[in-house]
């Protein structure tokens, strides 16, 4: 972990060493933790790193970086027997130390590093992260070349600048006066791996399903995606707009969806808070948009950069009325990739909103992964008429030719003609209507029956399309213990799910990918089959299990809350299991 | 070629006797004819108010959005075909209450789209209510000891927030207003027309014959509607004070504002080429972008 002042470029940091690692081949998962700030404030950069696959991070440190003297004292009691603390003893005191003995203790004098160097005082954090390397025994070479990637558009010096503190580092961390357990080595001729957070995942699945428009309103943890859409824009042919708020994002993405576009808006629970008349409007409306949902703990403005699963009744029930919609909770970086693609296919296939409920956990840090598969990416835009003369789809005509865009069809789905085709004029109506649209007879009960089944009818079209639950570990008949977990919660259970198989305890994990139209028999014949059941989600009030309850009519055996703004940790997973499994008197 | 009749539907007029949207109404489809646009090129989209029941009896690519929400669905709408002519409707209270925030942002943007305002200084369809455009003074069901706030300087905000044609029209004179709407619609940019049209039912104040009593037409007074200082000027005069006698006010329809070759918003996106839903023909190649990742 590298800790510091808010403005020291702790993540940037950060994410240069996981890149050294990825680079030679380690898996990598990182932890970002920061307050609402710009400048002060505590941050925190915490990098896993594995030979071995991973899932998520883990609470124990065995490396701190601290650049100032508030990170000794809030982390140094994270830090494992034997852990290293690297510092500054110019800038930072490691006096709160109760037991020094217990630590190597490398004092490297970054500042000076640089200062001899004829460095700008920011650049001590690669003076660190050079340290870190030479302590680990891993080369050099990766940082370098890192550097030098950087900084190739600025001036050639100024890479060459950092490259020298890189070195001086390396040597200070290579000579510590102190055994350190913790040895890193590239791994070779691995596979190359890609490095994203969940917003680039969510970006670049958006992308590779042809996204022509994206809006939105900054708001954390969703802020990074505009910024990464933004980014790509000119190069792949995206309208990518910042809006006054989020009630223009939302319409804004209808009307682009209207005129043909995949449209998609993103935001965390605030911003989806102005947003919901629009989603009701797309779903009556018939518009086929992706909007994604990342929790960051509420109510009002919250924990802004802290993470929570507390919206997921929110996003299940927003806006009156009722209409069919969809929610996928991806649970991690190649899941946001593959279900944001799918989640365009399927708001066109279905003809109505798709939501993505995320959180902070996932959007804002990154894991090391193989490149996404980009061959396996489909497009499909539903009955969908582009261009033409909408005589060419008798089946979405009248007896004298006019186009009905909400013909009662058996699936629910009607043919959408764009504006622009021949012979197509149309209404679409956010009043209930009739199947050209209009308003008039709209309030009739028999059209407002057929057209509210017609919609309703997607949902069972929408249950044969989404993503079945994701089951991991083994069959439940046999094992101890089975899961039930949704989104980011994923990572956590997995990797104490493997900590407990070397402890003989064999955990079954279902992970619900589809959280509506909810799977309600696979989860119910899962659970029947299950010696015990537990539940883990991050919120108070347990709201996935209320879903199972409601829909499946089971109850969990055990469960685990949490919601101080902290992703779960594989070690609150991994104990409370044992605890439960060991008590005879479980059932 | 088109006939105003090609833009009507077989839904008949719900307004009231004597609104003022019928002459709106006949207008409209009179202009959409004589620019000769095809209907499947037009789109219309309109949000919620008595302005808004037109959607049903006119022929065109329509989308009856949400009230006060019409200017970013049309936003989203012509982003995603630039190759399509789009018109907003909106009433006083969508376009200058729950929507004003839209207004000003997309005069701001400079979209080439119209904005079309049916202004009668009340809340129709809701029995009544005040509107942002009603005078200080006057007694409604939600004001009954008379509004408190001065009315929105509806065509001056245009101005000033960077629309580049604002006119203003009178529901009475068709043809005049046939003439502004095809101007508007034709205007390369974000063209503005606050249309007056009396509501015969709610507003006892603003009558037809309290229009007709002031209007008075400014290309024949000689306006110079290119002098961007002289037109707000224009607007914080009588333009704002819906109650004044007609000796103390007049009451200037036609263009105020006209700027010819500002850049509209899609001439700063090089990347917009067409139709969107071009984007999506089969998944994007984007191994470039998944590689910077590394």
């Amino acid at each position: 972990m590298i800790g510091g002042q808010a403005g020291f470029g702790i993540k940037a940091a950060g994410r240069t060493l996981a890149r050294c690692f990825a680079q030679g081949g380690l898996h990598t998962f990182d932890l970002t933790e920061y307050p609402s700030l710009i400048r002060g404030g505590h941050n925190s950069y915490q990098v896993r790193v594995s030979p071995t696959p991973i899932h998520c991070h883990v609470t124990p440190l065995d490396v701190l970086v601290a650049l100032n003297t508030e990170t000794v004292e809030r982390h140094s009691q994270g830090l494992v027997d034997g852990g290293a603390i690297v510092y500054d003893p110019k800038t930072t005191s490691v006096a709160s130390l109760a037991d020094p003995a217990r630590f190597c203790i490398v004092a490297a004098p970054l500042d000076d590093i640089v200062a001899a160097a004829g460095g700008q005082r920011i650049m001590r954090n690669v003076a660190a992260l050079g340290a870190v390397l030479g302590l680990t025994g891993y080369p050099l070479e990766f940082l370098t070349a890192s550097l030098r990637a950087q900084f190739a558009h600025k001036a050639p010096e100024v890479a060459e600048l950092n490259v020298t503190i890189a070195a001086k580092g390396h040597e200070y961390g290579a000579a510590a006066g102190c055994p350190f357990p913790v040895r890193l080595a590239p791994t070779p001729d691995a596979p190359p791996q890609i490095l994203v957070d969940g917003n680039e995942a969510i970006g670049l699945g958006a992308l590779a399903a042809g996204v022509g428009m994206y809006c939105a309103y900054p708001m954390t943890p969703a802020s990074s995606l505009l910024h990464f859409m933004a980014s790509h824009d000119r190069e792949y042919g995206v309208v990518v707009k910042h809006t006054e708020d989020e009630i223009a994002a939302m319409n804004m993405v209808i009307g682009a969806a209207f005129g043909g576009a995949r449209a998609m808006c993103a935001t965390a629970g605030g911003g989806f808070s102005l947003m919901v008349e629009g989603l009701g409007l797309a779903g009556v409306s018939e518009s086929a948009i992706v909007c994604g949902v990342f929790t960051r703990p509420g109510p009002a403005t919250g924990l802004p950069t802290w993470t929570e699963q507390s919206d997921l009744r929110f996003v299940l029930h927003a806006a009156q009325g009722e209409f069919p919609r969809v929610i996928l909770a991806p649970g991690d970086r190649a899941d946001a990739f593959e279900l944001t693609w799918k989640a365009f296919n399927l708001a066109d296939q279905l003809q109505t909103p798709v939501i993505l409920l995320g959180d902070s956990y996932l959007s804002d840090n990154r894991e090391s992964l193989p490149p996404f598969d980009l061959s396996k990416v489909t497009i499909d835009r539903g009955k969908l008429l582009t261009e033409g003369d909408v005589a060419s789809r008798p089946e979405a005509l009248d007896d004298a030719g006019l186009y009905l865009r909400y013909k009662v069809t058996e699936d629910g789905v009607s043919t959408r003609a764009l504006p622009g085709v021949k012979g197509a004029s149309q209404l679409v109506n956010s009043y209930e209507h009739d199947e050209y649209g209009w308003g008039a007879q709209g309030e009739e009960p028999a059209n407002r029956t057929a057209q509210n089944e017609k919609r309703m009818r997607k949902l069972e079209l929408a249950r044969k399309l989404a993503p079945q639950p994701a089951r991991f570990g083994c069959d439940a008949e046999r094992a101890d213990i089975s899961i039930v977990c949704f989104g980011s919660t994923k990572g956590p259970v997995l990797e104490a799910v493997e900590w407990l198989a070397t402890e003989g305890i064999r955990a079954c994990v279902m992970q619900i990918v589809t959280l509506w139209p909810f799977p309600a028999d696979a989860v119910a014949a899962f659970m029947d089959r299950s010696t015990r059941t537990m539940v883990v989600e991050g919120n108070y009030t347990g709201q996935l299990e209320g879903l199972i309850r409601q829909e499946c009519l089971r109850t969990f055996d055990w469960r685990i809350n949490r919601y101080d703004g902290r992703p779960f940790s594989p070690e609150q997973v991994f104990e409370t299991v044992k605890e439960v499994v060991s008590d005879d008197h479980a059932k | 070629m088109t006939t105003p009749s090609d833009f009507e539907t077989p839904n008949v007029p719900t307004w009231c006797p004597g609104c003022g949207n019928f002459g709106m109404w006949r207008a409209l489809r009179t202009a959409y004819a004589e620019l000769g646009i095809p209907t499947e090129a037009l789109a219309v989209v309109w949000g919620i108010g008595c302005h808004g029941n037109g959607a049903d009896f006119t022929r065109t690519q329509g989308f009856h959005a949400l009230h006060g929400r019409a200017l970013p669905v049309a936003t989203g709408l012509h982003l995603a075909n630039p190759e399509l002519t789009v018109v907003v409707e909106m009433g006083d209270g969508d376009a200058f209450g729950i929507g004003l925030g839209h207004f000003a942002h997309s005069c701001r943007r400079n979209l080439d789209m119209t904005a079309i305002t049916h202004d009668n200084q009340v809340y129709g369809l809701t029995t009544g209510q005040a509107s942002p455009t009603t005078a200080q003074g006057v007694h409604t069901p939600s004001t009954p000891g008379g509004v408190l706030e001065q009315p929105v300087n509806t065509v001056g905000l245009a101005i000033a927030e960077g629309a580049t044609f604002v006119a203003r029209g009178f529901s009475d004179d068709v043809e005049h207003l046939t003439g502004l709407m095809k101007e508007a619609i034709s205007h390369r940019g974000f063209a503005v027309l606050d249309v007056f049209q009396p509501c015969v039912t709610w507003n006892k104040l603003n009558t037809h014959a309290w229009f007709r009593e002031r209007v008075y037409k400014l290309e024949e007074s000689g306006w110079d509607a290119t002098d961007r200082q002289a037109a707000m000027a224009l607007t914080m005069s009588s333009l704002s004070d819906m109650s004044c006698s007609p000796e103390a006010c007049r009451v200037p329809i036609g263009v105020i504002y006209r700027e010819e070759g500002r850049p509209t918003y899609a001439d700063g996106l090089p990347q917009l080429t067409g139709p969107l839903w071009r984007q999506a023909l089969g998944p994007r190649d984007i191994t470039k972008a998944v590689a910077q990742q590394s």
